[in-house]
């Protein structure tokens, strides 16, 4: 049997699926590597530990459930997390750590580009929203930060092509992830001048320029020999996380969004336009020739409520999170919807859309007498709710949007999803495939593999069955609440940055 | 209990055991200067506070101790009162003596221990990655010094076996405590984080699974299994994760020899290293080296 395997470089660990031809994932392997926090603002990832992870657990995947089988790899996709940069010397050798999208080093160069004119200018051309996780800032820090590095550096690349270059000995990198780095024109799709001369880099510091479906590459040798595979499986350079996610989420019409939430969170449209914002909320990510993925991006998804967890959960088991996450998620349902007047701002790390507030804080409000741990429970979930809802209000500024799906181990927790659904007063449908990226990756090489004629072909194959209604009652309620959220956010804003200064 | 202090050589009672060099009670009613200066130990010495206030500067570090408290100073380490003198109060102290307890973590207590040879690595390897090696609370620790003092005492039958046992009860007691005491069992993320920096410190180390659970303030089965499911390896292979990728980068770099990389990052021999390196990477170490040199 033929089989398609897709490989995701994400945040904490690499992914690795095995599909059928139909789309059914065979096998699944996983790896995680660190990040390390040198000095705070400051996030690293070893590239060498990325790829001997990657090709451990892709060798054992291949060798225990691939080979025995007698399936046939007909290619390897990849996706990756956004926004790394890893600068090598001429010999190919890593410079340094790779530093990941959530590296806050660059933030005094984000703001003093974003409130000028050439900022402007580069976020209407790029479509990277000026902010420090954006490979254009990280390369101008290490410009003005770190000489040694820049002088030596004989190419700027993304994680994922140091990876693809260790394995297939090319540097490249595809339309879709370079639209990420805030040096892509995202509409003559050539790396773009005043970006470049802002970083104080000729184009030929950046790897070669590919589409996604870019498959003339093979393996080296050895890893041919090492991995039992042969010169003839492609291996196609693939997009971004978020792009994919976006493929595979099953939300591909004008009238639909997809709200991702793991640690993080994002919710995207897809479209055959850019979303101009003048007040430069949205990213627009190229996924193909004729499509921009565009939304916004949020830190405070997940990884809030495991902060929550952490603090206030009870742990019967020794660092069993997910049991305590489970019983405070039954407790918040005994609270009433909007949790009996309580709100909460759920930016504990600061927040990208809509607000792009780095000294923005986590705040509860309306306290009373009577508020149990329950209500802070419920209220810590709508609030991460109401982030994203708030990204979506803008997002309707420019879209009508009739219908959501979701995905994400946090957004799809039934009692989550249901709360999207009311929130938002929309139908919403849940994705059967827990992993929308690495779906979107077999759709991809699907598509280049010609069993669907095109994405959009393959995208529709995608069906969300389970839909959650909207609750009218529970919507006129956080409609309420949510008004005053939005007051406290806009109100609050001195004090976030009187706050921050004494944090 | 009454005050009594065993020394040996002159004790009778610690004949049969001259691993124990010092076991003392004392009650100490008046202050009288510099009567406790800090001074440098010899031995793996084990205090127990019963009653009073102590102010104690171990390792160049300040304490203050109170009763139910337990201070562990190893062979090398500095002790004495914070102002030169002992204060009131009443202490139990006992001081061992090891056949080895080197700053590298290596422990053997020697002929006298039931302790297996991978669980004594383990035990001294949680003390010297303990910086402060104060225990709160720890009244069983008070416990086995009393129970100790009477098998030593009475002398009844058995008694030699029962002194090492409890004498080995001290070391797994005060290892698993002070390996709980600093984790709040909540976040495993940073638990992980704290070990792999361990980790790679001393990457030379042969770590065992039980050095590594001990570390992390749980049990080998349950510490493997949560590491399985954070990181998809067993805790050995997420190890060899981390060797193979730092002797990678150091074959990258010019002029270090192969056995020398092995040896750094914790293989036994350069064969050792050749075999896991191949297996993983598809290349033995040279030819990686000439692959990555050859482009210059």
């Amino acid at each position: 049997m033929d089989c398609i395997i897709s490989i995701e470089l994400g945040t904490n660990a690499v992914r690795i699926f095995a599909f059928d031809m139909q789309g059914n994932v065979i096998g699944f392997a996983k790896g995680a590597y660190p990040t390390f926090h040198p000095v705070p603002d400051h996030s690293e990832q070893d590239p060498e530990q990325i790829f001997i992870t990657m090709l451990y657990i892709l060798k054992n995947l291949l060798s225990e459930k691939i080979h025995p089988q007698k399936h046939k790899v007909l290619c390897i996709c990849f996706s990756a997390a956004m926004h790394s940069v890893l600068a090598i010397d001429r010999n190919g050798v890593p410079l340094g750590n790779a530093i990941t999208w959530a590296d806050n080093r660059g933030k005094k160069e984000a703001q003093a580009l974003k409130n000028s004119p050439l900022g402007k200018k580069i976020y209407n051309a790029t479509g990277t929203p000026i902010h420090p996780m954006s490979p254009l800032v990280k390369i101008a820090w290490i410009k003005n930060h770190d000489k040694e590095r820049f002088k030596q550096t004989w190419k700027f690349l993304s994680i994922k092509s140091y990876i693809i270059q260790q394995l297939a000995d090319v540097y490249v990198i595809d339309y879709s992830l370079a639209s990420a780095t805030g040096l892509l024109n995202i509409h003559k799709k050539n790396w773009e001048p005043d970006s470049l001369k802002y970083a104080g880099i000729s184009s030929d510091k950046l790897p070669e320029l590919v589409p996604v479906f870019h498959a003339e590459n093979k393996l080296r040798k050895e890893y041919q020999t090492l991995l039992g595979l042969s010169a003839r499986t492609k291996i196609i350079v693939g997009s971004s996380d978020g792009c994919l996610a976006m493929l595979g989420s099953g939300a591909w019409k004008k009238d639909k969004a997809t709200i991702t939430i793991e640690d993080s969170g994002a919710m995207r449209v897809i479209g055959k336009q850019v979303l101009q914002d003048k007040k430069q909320r949205f990213f627009n990510y190229i996924l193909t020739d004729n499509y921009y993925v565009s939304g916004g991006p949020t830190n405070n998804g997940g990884v809030v409520f495991e902060w929550f967890a952490k603090q206030f959960g009870d742990f019967k088991n020794a660092f069993d999170i997910e049991s305590s996450m489970e019983e405070l998620i039954q407790e918040a349902a005994k609270v009433a919807t909007g949790s009996d007047g309580l709100l909460f701002l759920p930016y504990l790390l600061g927040e990208r859309a809509p607000i792009w507030n780095a000294n923005a804080r986590g705040v509860y409000f309306g306290l009373n007498i009577n508020h149990e741990r329950k209500h802070l429970i419920r209220a810590t979930i709508e609030g991460i709710l109401f982030e994203v809802y708030s990204i979506s209000k803008t997002l309707e500024e420019h879209r009508t949007i009739n219908s959501i799906t979701v995905n994400g181990s946090f957004a799809s927790i039934p009692f989550c999803t249901q709360l999207i659904a009311d929130i938002f007063n929309k139908p919403v449908s849940i994705s059967k495939n827990t992993n929308s990226v690495s779906l979107g990756a077999f759709l991809l090489s699907a598509t280049e593999m010609n069993i669907y004629k095109d994405l959009d072909e393959a995208a529709q194959t995608v069906v969300l069955p389970d839909t959650y209604k909207p609750n009218k009652q529970n919507h006129s309620v956080y409609k309420k609440n949510f008004a005053i959220f939005e007051n406290l956010i806009t109100r609050l804003s001195d004090e976030f940055g009187a706050i921050a200064n004494l944090q | 209990m009454n005050q009594f202090l065993l020394q040996q050589g002159t004790s009778p009672e610690l004949q049969l055991f001259p691993h124990i060099i010092e076991f003392s009670l004392k009650k100490n009613h008046s202050i009288q200067l510099n009567s406790f200066p800090e001074t440098i130990s010899d031995t793996l010495r084990i205090y127990y506070i019963m009653d009073g206030k102590f102010e104690w500067i171990i390792h160049n570090h300040e304490h203050i101790l109170y009763p139910g408290d337990v201070a562990v100073v190893l062979p090398g380490q500095k002790l004495g009162g914070s102002k030169g003198f002992l204060d009131i109060g009443s202490i139990n102290w006992i001081h061992i003596k090891t056949d080895k307890l080197d700053r590298s973590g290596k422990l053997l207590p020697g002929k006298w221990s039931c302790l297996s040879k991978n669980e004594s690595l383990a035990i001294g390897k949680i003390l010297y990655v303990n910086t402060h090696l104060v225990l709160l609370k720890a009244r069983e620790v008070g416990i086995m010094l009393q129970e100790l003092r009477q098998e030593l005492v009475q002398q009844q039958i058995g008694y030699t076996a029962a002194v090492n046992h409890f004498l080995d009860q001290l070391l797994i007691s005060i290892a698993r405590k002070l390996s709980q005491q600093n984790i709040s069992y909540r976040d495993f993320p940073q638990a992980f984080t704290k070990l792999e920096n361990a980790l790679r410190q001393n990457l030379a180390h042969q770590w065992t699974v039980e050095e590594m659970a001990g570390l992390v303030g749980l049990g080998t089965t349950s510490f493997t299994e949560k590491v399985k499911n954070y990181t998809g390896f067993s805790p050995l292979n997420y190890l060899i994760t981390i060797r193979i990728s730092e002797a990678i980068k150091l074959l990258k770099r010019q002029g270090l020899n192969v056995t020398d990389i092995a040896l750094d990052t914790g293989f036994y021999s350069s064969q050792h290293f050749s075999t896991t390196f191949k297996k993983l990477t598809g290349y033995t170490p040279s030819e990686f080296k000439k692959r990555n040199v050859s482009k210059n």
